[in-house]
Parts: C-alpha cells; structure tokens; sequence
C-alpha cells in the first residue's frame, strides 16, 4: 500500500500528473476562449432587427471606420492611454527611486503597501470619489475660491484632461510597483563606475540604468496602457458625454442589442492589446509581471 | 538602504529632501480621494461639498436602514462567497500540475491562465455577455456574475499558490511516503499545511476583488445589484452624503479584508515556526530572524 508514488498504471499516473488542469482548462475554454471565438465571429455577422445573423460580412468595421466620429473616438482612446501610461510612469519613476534609494530598508515594505492600499480598494469609488474634487463645489474649487484667485467655478470635470488625472491616479500603484521592484535590484555603482570610467551622466544612464530596469518599464507599459484602453467607467463619469472612448461605444452599442457591432470594437480593442503585447513580448512571461 | 545616510554631500541633500517632498505629494493624490469620501459621509450637508456644516452619523443611520442596500449587500456576499469557493477550487488545483509536471509549454500555459487578468475587462464582460444571452440563452443573474467574476479571479489564486509551490521541498513529500503515507496522507498531512498559507491569502484576494468588481460584473449581472453596481446606479443622480457612507463602508470593509490577506498568513507561518522551533531544540535567537523572513 506504500508503493503508490511510482507504482499505478500510466494513465492514472497521467492523471494524477496533470489532471489538476483539467478544471480550469475547461473553465477557461468554455467561458473565455469560447466567448471570444464568439466575439471574433459576431463581429463578422449582422445586426438585422435585434438579432444577429450569420451573414459574413465586414460591415461593422467599414460602418466604424466610416463615421468620424467614431475614428475620432478612436483616436481619442489611443491618445488618452498613451497619455495616461506616459504620464503615470514619469511620476512613478522618482517616486520608486526615491522609496529604493532614500527610505530606510525597514519603511520601504510599509510605504509601498501603503501605495497599494489604495489599489485594493473599490475602483469604482475611488473613481467617484474624485467628483468631490474635481466638482464645481469640490475640494479644488473651494479652495481656490477661498483663497480669492477665482470667483466662478471652474469647469474641471468632463474634460479629456480630467479623464486622464484619474486614468493616472488609478493605474499608479501598478507602475510604481514594478518600478520599485526593478529599481531596487539595481546596483547603484555600477553608474559611478560608468561614470568614473568617462561616461558622462545621461551616457550612465542610457547604457547601464535604462537596460537594466527595463524589464520593468515594459511591465509597467503594459500593466497600465492595456487596462486603460478598455476603460469604460472613467470617461462616463469623469468626462460625462465629452470624451467617449472605445469601452463606451461597446456599452452604448450593447445596451442598444447591436452585438454583432460591440463585437467588432471589441476585436478592435483586442487588436490593439496584441499589438502592444507584441511589441513588448520579450518581457511578456508572467513570472516577470507577478514574481515580484 | 539609505547609503552613506550621514555624510551626504549638501547637494545629495537636497535631492533627497525635494524628492521626499514629492512623494508625499504622491501620498496626498492617492489618498486625497479615500480622505475626502470619509470626510463628507459625517457631513451634516445634504449635498456631498464643502463647506463641512457640522458632523452626523444620519448619513450611516440610513444605509443600514435602507432595503435596497440590505439586498444588494446579501447579493455581493452571495457571489463573493461562491467565487472564492470555485476559484480556490480551481486555482490550487491547476497551479500542482503547472509547477510539479513537465508540460510541454510551460511558459505559454501560465500566460493562457493568466490572461484574463492580462486583458480589459470588458473584453471578458462583453463576450460573456454574447455567449450567455445570444448563445446559451441564459438569463442573467448573481450566478452569471460569479461565473464572470471567477474568471478574474482564478489566476490570483493560481499565481499564489503556484508561488509558494515553488519555494516548496519535495523531499518532504519523499520522506513522508518513505514513512508509509498514501498520497491522500501525504496531501492531508504535507503539501495542504505547508501550502495553505498561499490558499489563505488567495481565498481572501479573491473575496475581496469579487466584492468590489464593478467592470465585467457590470455586463452580465442582469436585473441584480451587488453594492458596486447598487452605487453606479446611485451616481448617475449625482452624489449623496448616504452614498458616501456607503462607499466608507465598503471601503473599510476591503482594507480590512485585504490586511487579513497579508497578516493572516504570515501570522499563521508565524505560529507554525513556533510550534516548530519549540519542538526541536533551537536556540531562541532564531524566532526573530523568522519574524524578519515573513515576506508575502
């Protein structure tokens, strides 16, 4: 009764082997790779009076592609995230260089969990929280209206630039902790050697600290540039009906039942998720995005 | 690492006290939204703004007292409860094969598991929205909600757990069927316990993300409410006082949960390296360096 390590038949052994899988596998395969499958398909077909019939047809994406304001939409998405993950990774970066180079080893566990803290709570109300400052009697305008430069209200919300503070504000904590994570292994001699050898500053920097962190620039693009090109929830509540993006015409489309054209801006948006992961697959192994 | 930490030069000074400065600013801009909900969920002002009128537990009163918010406060525990079940289940299960047997593509079936956390949600929303409505014909509920969610969760649970598979000796494993354990003994005996803080901390990620997911549950939950959908459906008058205090709350609520995520595992490593260190003749130097080593 003590042989059952190596002994059992091959199959049982197979099983026992990867039979772990096998849930998940069928998890996944039923409600991801299937729904997606799906997507693909739908958004080849058409939307004819509620329903959708199987008739190939490229319509939706000529449809998309066709209306001007949809390509500004468009435009606009890919606009706002580019902005979004530049911006997050420039105010992230000093602020991991400062957590790994000036913190005592001891507080730079507690500061960067409480960098995350934010992160795990409700995306949905840190997003609305920001209406009590960003609004016309927030926090902002109160306090510039108490300290006598404005006596009118300024229009903060529904601008494409509110949308990005907040698209900046939410993703922050993913960029600053792979950043931290990167920079902390670092070594910091290897600039001064660098640069005792002749380099100049920003020669250091390019040659010997860029390469080296940049694993963690890429995860930090990813881990920002991607979520945000879905985003739905910040344009609607933030930007109001001013800077749609692409998330808001799948639900405006959706809550409509045109399904077969929510898919095609559905596979847009996939495209350019692949796109990214694409140009950045090199550092595209889990491990790296989640091991830290 | 605070290098050098007394002799920096005037100009390093500076740089360090500049820099210190902008990082509590960052703390400001991170935690100015969280403050500023708390703040006006005590405010005795119908309306959600400054000025702070005076202070009021009214606000708290009405959320309890509400049916709307009891119902959907029953839902999202409901789902939260049945998406930690099936993606633990799920979870701990793939991450054995994936860490202990020799796949094939190992790298490329870790990234296929982890991408439905790689990807937008509402990619996840609204194709399982086209498959269960258009496809299956299913009417949406909470139990569309948990299977959307559990999407999203799995892979955390996975990841956790996957993680501390790795770190793990399987010469105990060896030993224990040495010493005539069956693999149910071995599982029961070895692996579970040693493996159970990663379950932990997965369990309660996966309750806490499910509590608060608003993106793809916002597709597929139909006529049903859990809290994050009872609020959007709130702000779309505008924001109140109550629904500021229920946002408290709910926030009060995940902070809590996701310190027991990262306490109680290490507490429980904890008490586990006391029991062993009591058991075995160790010198007691070794129990603050295992207080040092807790690391999730």
């Amino acid at each position: 009764m003590t042989t059952e390590v190596g002994g059992g038949s091959r199959v049982a052994s197979h099983l026992g082997r990867f039979g772990g899988l096998v849930p998940a596998a069928l998890y996944f395969g039923l409600f991801f790779f299937v729904p997606f499958g799906l997507v693909i398909c739908f958004s080849f077909w058409q939307d004819v009076n509620y329903t959708v019939v199987h008739h190939w047809t490229l319509e939706n994406y000529h449809y998309f592609l066709g209306q001007p304001a949809y390509r500004s939409t468009m435009w606009a998405t890919l606009w706002m995230s580019v902005a979004a993950t530049g911006i997050t990774l420039l105010i992230a970066f000093p602020f991991s260089y400062w957590l790994s180079r000036y913190v005592p080893s001891g507080l730079q566990k507690p500061l960067l969990v409480l960098v995350i803290v934010p992160f795990w709570t409700s995306y949905l109300l840190r997003m609305y929280s920001w209406l009590n400052i960003l609004g016309t009697k927030g926090l902002i305008n109160t306090f510039l209206e108490k300290l006598g430069i404005i006596d009118q209200p300024l229009t903060l919300l529904y601008s494409r630039w509110s949308v990005v503070v907040v698209l900046v504000y939410l993703y922050f904590p993913f960029a600053a902790l792979t950043l931290y994570s990167s920079i902390d292994r670092f070594d910091w001699d290897q600039l001064l050697a660098a640069m005792d050898l002749g380099a100049s500053p920003l020669k250091a920097i390019r040659k010997i600290l860029v390469p080296q962190i940049r694993p963690g620039i890429i995860t930090a693009i990813i881990f920002v540039f991607i979520p945000v090109l879905g985003e739905y929830l910040a344009p609607q509540i933030i930007g109001g009906t001013s800077t749609p993006m692409l998330g808001n015409v799948i639900d405006n489309f959706q809550k409509e039942a045109l399904y077969a054209r929510a898919s095609s801006i559905a596979l847009l948006i996939a495209a350019f998720v692949i796109i990214v992961l694409i140009l950045f697959r090199k550092s595209l192994t889990a491990k790296e995005a989640y091991g830290a | 690492m605070a290098r050098e930490a007394g002799v920096l030069s005037p100009r390093a000074r500076a740089i360090r006290g500049l820099l210190t400065g902008y990082a509590l600013f960052i703390y400001l801009f991170l935690f100015a939204p969280i403050v500023l909900l708390v703040l006006f969920s005590f405010n005795d002002n119908q309306y959600s703004s400054f000025p702070i009128t005076g202070w009021t537990t009214a606000w708290y009163r009405q959320v309890f007292g509400d049916y709307e918010i009891q119902d959907a406060l029953r839902t999202t525990l409901k789902v939260a409860l049945v998406v930690t079940v099936v993606s633990v289940v799920l979870g701990t299960a793939a991450a054995f094969p994936l860490v202990r047997s020799r796949l094939r593509f190992p790298a490329g079936l870790r990234v296929t598991m982890t991408l439905p956390i790689m990807i937008p949600g509402i990619l996840i929303g609204i194709s399982l929205l086209i498959l269960f409505t258009q496809t299956l014909h299913f009417n949406l509920s909470w139990k569309t909600a948990v299977i959307g969610q559990s999407l999203y969760t799995t892979p955390f649970v996975l990841l956790l757990v996957a993680a501390r598979l790795e770190g793990f000796d399987r010469n105990l494993e060896r030993a224990a069927s040495d010493l005539g354990a069956n693999t149910f003994n071995r599982l029961r005996l070895v692996v579970l316990p040693l493996i159970f803080p990663a379950i932990l901390a997965g369990a309660l990620f996966a309750f806490t993300l499910s509590f608060d997911e608003f993106v793809i549950t916002y597709f597929i939950i139909g006529a049903s409410n859990t809290l994050p959908i009872y609020i959007y459906t709130q702000i779309r008058f505008g924001i109140t006082p109550e629904v500021n205090a229920l946002a408290s709350l709910v926030l009060v609520a995940s902070i809590a949960l996701v310190s027991l995520a990262f306490l109680l595992p290490a507490g429980y490593r904890l008490s586990r390296r006391a029991i062993r260190s009591r058991g075995t003749r160790r010198q007691p130097k070794v129990v603050p360096e295992a207080v040092g080593a807790t690391e999730l």
